[in-house]
């Protein structure tokens, strides 16, 4: 009994001595002795070295109580993150590089909200979430924009490109057509309906483009649905099975019946119109839109003659402009394509209407709503809120092993990995998925990763939240609102926080810019402001009338009013203000980007017509600062003085094209 | 006692071989997402490179040479910021210095301007150390 009893004292103080001992040896504390080591040795005074020896050995941690309460115990090993002195020390005690809100905002942000794992551990598997399956792991570096976008909630955000790039991808590949993302519910995607499909093509061209979009159309945003060969077929027939709407077949069968027009002076009207400002040929070209190389071999040359007359109604949301091309103009340019930009060695049949199989054709429906074709393309009955894929939102928060690799027991059981072969192969997963392959490269799939990365289940307190304004729309309806449609000025220029990127030029403060005449003649024949840009404003035959009214709308709608007309408030320069002004551009070197008369760099936009084009208020608020306006212009600010400005606003206001107006 | 023993065994046998589940795991994950995307960049480095393809490649070229597409519009022409021999005699706070106050601002061509007031100072360090790797190693 006694023995027993002996026995079973030891026994309960070797298990009360465990939990001690076990704190004991934890090895955050050899971490934290090793920390007072290499802070001593690395002291530039005997005081600080003292200061490190001294520290305690203890818990770290950040608590951010406007956070969800959380709890971030990280610098408890990372303990030179916010100390200067460690700049390049080894890690765990390593300075944080500079960030946007390290280290001044540790405080505020603590480490997870960005890098994610688990703040309040306090070993290192557990923290950094490598013991598999425990708790959500940090984000790898390679993805760690994805920690921005989770207060960064949309939009581009300056300081994460990659993030920004994912984003982008993720609206311009149409992912918002299938899943429901918060913010993205109004999305709607770009891609044309197929009504017209039966005028519009033919079956070889049609079996090329479903068989590989990307093969097809380098530019093609349409991605590959891996379509079997009798998928294709029933597809094709479906598709070839609908009715064109009386009002488009009536216009595609009377332009088939023209005859030919002129392909010299269709080349000609090729290059004026810019087409390549978008469009590409063989590649060259900004490649936003199809490659128009083998477009004579990919439509008929009706729908191609209907559509060039009127592109938004085959497409009311194309960001093709409607030119004002007359009818000769639309032939010659047809002829133009016909002659050089058709697949030479394509089968003489390509754009032979397919025949329509009824039972094929019904199948073709089916799979048609089985792949979510009418996603992006549209199709009566089918209301478009209803989101057709799984809803994205909190995939960044998905844990190992609630997701499914199916045969993919080639990946490492994370995450990023999972996506990113997702998004490479997602029919590598498992047979009969639905979704299809965009044919990323690496660093666009890098981006996309990050993107998805960031969406989150529930959005992040609201304090911390950071959402693009969404400001209402600056576009006005009405005859102006229709000419700027027409026109498809926001597929290129931004008013407000609307439009394409395409073009620098953002329209929202036209007025307060350039002067009205300027703006007219320019309308109607555009050229190239900065001409290292390769897209060039089109020249889009518009009528001096159209052109009039709209100058006149965006010269007296889009004004800043806190940019005064007049910056010399009434006491005009003097001809010496203008001579000091001229030194100063010698001095400024300003000629390294701007040409007058015949020399000087073409970076920005030659000066030689400063006058004729902008208003002078204009040009000494821009010389005030340049980024004001545009947070990437290239322009330096020189912090000129407001005198130093008016001065060489005053010079700039003497540079004036010869009698008979710019170019 | 020998109970015992087989029984502390046998829970070692089966402890063991998790222990060493749970180790090799991570271990393989992040190998093999190392591999699948590319080493990370340090987050100065990739500020400066961004703050240099934007501003200063137009001048200087791509690789810092001084080949960019405007400098044949230049006289003189822009430094070749990969040369070793400019890399050695410059510090780290004269690049900075001449990038902030321009060539006009340290006596040199104007036609190179300062950035000081378009730059954030965390944006100029970014670009001196985007120079820094820029440096032309020697037989290549």
């Amino acid at each position: 009994m006694k023995r027993l009893f002996a026995i079973s004292s030891i026994v309960f103080l070797v298990v009360l001595a465990i939990s001690p001992a076990k704190n004991a040896l934890r090895p955050y504390r050899s971490i934290q002795r090793e920390f007072r080591r290499v802070g001593a040795s690395r002291a530039k005074s005997s005081k600080t070295a003292s200061d490190y020896q001294a520290r305690p050995v203890a818990i770290q941690q950040i608590w951010l109580r406007g956070f969800d309460d959380r709890v971030d115990r990280c610098t408890t090993c990372h303990l030179g993150a916010a100390d200067p002195s460690m700049g390049g020390a080894p890690e765990p005690y390593r300075l944080h590089p500079q960030t946007a809100h390290t280290p001044s905002g540790f405080d505020r942000f603590g480490c997870t909200s960005c890098h994610g794992g688990q703040g309040l551990a306090t070993s290192t598997d557990e923290a950094h979430g490598t013991t598999a399956d425990a708790g959500p792991p940090m984000l790898p570096l390679a993805y760690i924009e994805a920690g921005c976008g989770r207060c960064h909630t949309g939009g581009n955000v300056p300081e994460a490109a990659i993030l920004s790039r994912g984003r982008e991808l993720l609206a311009s590949s149409g992912c918002y057509a299938c899943h429901a993302v918060r913010g993205q519910n109004q999305f709607r995607s770009d891609a044309p309906p197929l009504a017209s499909i039966p005028a519009k093509t033919g079956g070889g061209a049609l079996r090329r483009w479903l068989k590989n979009p990307r093969e097809a159309d380098p530019n093609a945003r349409m991605p590959n649905f891996h379509l079997a060969a009798d998928e294709i077929e029933q597809l094709g027939a479906y598709l070839f099975g609908q009715n064109v709407p009386a009002d488009l077949a009536a216009r595609i069968d009377a332009a088939s019946a023209e005859p030919a027009g002129n392909p010299a002076n269709g080349k000609k009207l090729f290059s004026e119109s810019r087409c390549i400002s978008c469009h590409t040929v063989e590649g060259k070209g900004n490649g936003s839109a199809p490659e128009l190389s083998h477009v004579a071999s990919k439509v008929t040359r009706g729908w191609l003659l209907a559509f060039l007359r009127d592109p938004h109604a085959f497409n009311p949301r194309t960001r093709m402009p409607r030119y004002g091309l007359d009818e000769i103009q639309t032939r010659d340019l047809v002829a133009y394509f016909e002659d050089e930009m058709k697949d030479f060695e394509a089968p003489a049949d390509i754009l032979e209407p397919l025949h329509v199989n009824r039972t094929l054709a019904e199948k073709g429906e089916k799979l048609f709503r089985r792949y979510g074709c009418f996603a992006c393309h549209g199709m009566v009955g089918t209301p478009a809120s209803e989101k057709f894929g799984p809803d994205l939102d909190g995939i960044g928060e998905k844990r190992a092993f609630s997701l499914d690799f199916g045969r993919r027991t080639d990946l490492p059981r994370a995450l990023p990995a999972w996506l990113a072969a997702k998004i490479a192969g997602p029919r590598s997963f498992a047979p009969g998925l639905k979704m299809p392959s965009f044919g990323f490269s690496s660093d666009d799939s890098r981006a996309v990763v990050t993107a998805l990365l960031s969406l989150s289940s529930a959005p992040v307190p609201e304090a911390y939240r950071s959402e693009p304004l969404r400001p209402p729309s600056l576009v006005p309806g009405g005859e102006i609102g229709e000419l700027i449609s027409r026109y498809r000025c926001l597929s290129c220029h931004q008013i407000g926080a609307q439009g394409g990127d395409t073009s620098t030029a953002p329209l929202t403060f036209e007025g307060s810019k350039v002067r009205r005449e300027w703006l007219i003649d320019y309308l109607i024949l555009s050229y190239s402001i900065r001409p290292i840009i390769p897209e060039r404003m089109p020249v889009f035959r518009m009528s001096r009338e159209n052109a009039t009214k709209l100058a006149d709308a965006l010269t007296s709608f889009y004004v800043d009013p806190s940019i005064p007309d007049d910056p010399f408030a009434g006491r005009p320069a003097s001809d010496s203000d203008a001579k000091e002004g001229e030194r100063l551009y010698v001095s400024f070197g300003c000629r390294s980007c701007h040409i007058i008369g015949n020399s000087g760099g073409y970076v920005g936009p030659p000066l030689s017509d400063t006058a004729n084009r902008l208003r002078p208020g204009w040009i000494n608020h821009w010389l005030s600062n340049p980024q004001q306006w545009r947070r990437d212009a290239l322009c330096p600010n020189y912090g000129l003085t407001p005198t130093d400005a008016l001065r060489l606003t005053s010079y700039l206001e003497t540079l004036r094209a010869p009698a008979g107006g710019a170019k | 006692m020998n109970a015992r023993r087989i029984a502390f065994a046998a829970m070692i046998l089966v402890v063991l071989p998790s222990a060493c589940v749970r180790r090799s795991r991570p271990a393989n994950s992040s190998s093999a997402s190392a591999a699948a995307s590319p080493a990370p960049v340090s987050y100065d480095l990739r500020l400066g490179r961004g703050v240099f393809q934007h501003y200063c490649l137009i001048c200087h070229g791509e690789s810092g040479t001084g080949d960019g597409f405007n400098a044949f519009n230049l006289d003189p022409k822009p430094r070749d910021l990969s040369d070793p021999a400019f890399q050695k005699k410059t510090s780290d706070a004269d690049l900075a210095d001449a990038i902030r106050r321009g060539g006009g601002g340290v006596g040199l061509s104007p036609l190179m301007p300062p950035w000081g007031k378009t730059l954030s100072p965390r944006q100029v360090d970014g670009v001196v150390l985007y120079i820094r790797s820029l440096r032309q190693k020697p037989g290549i």
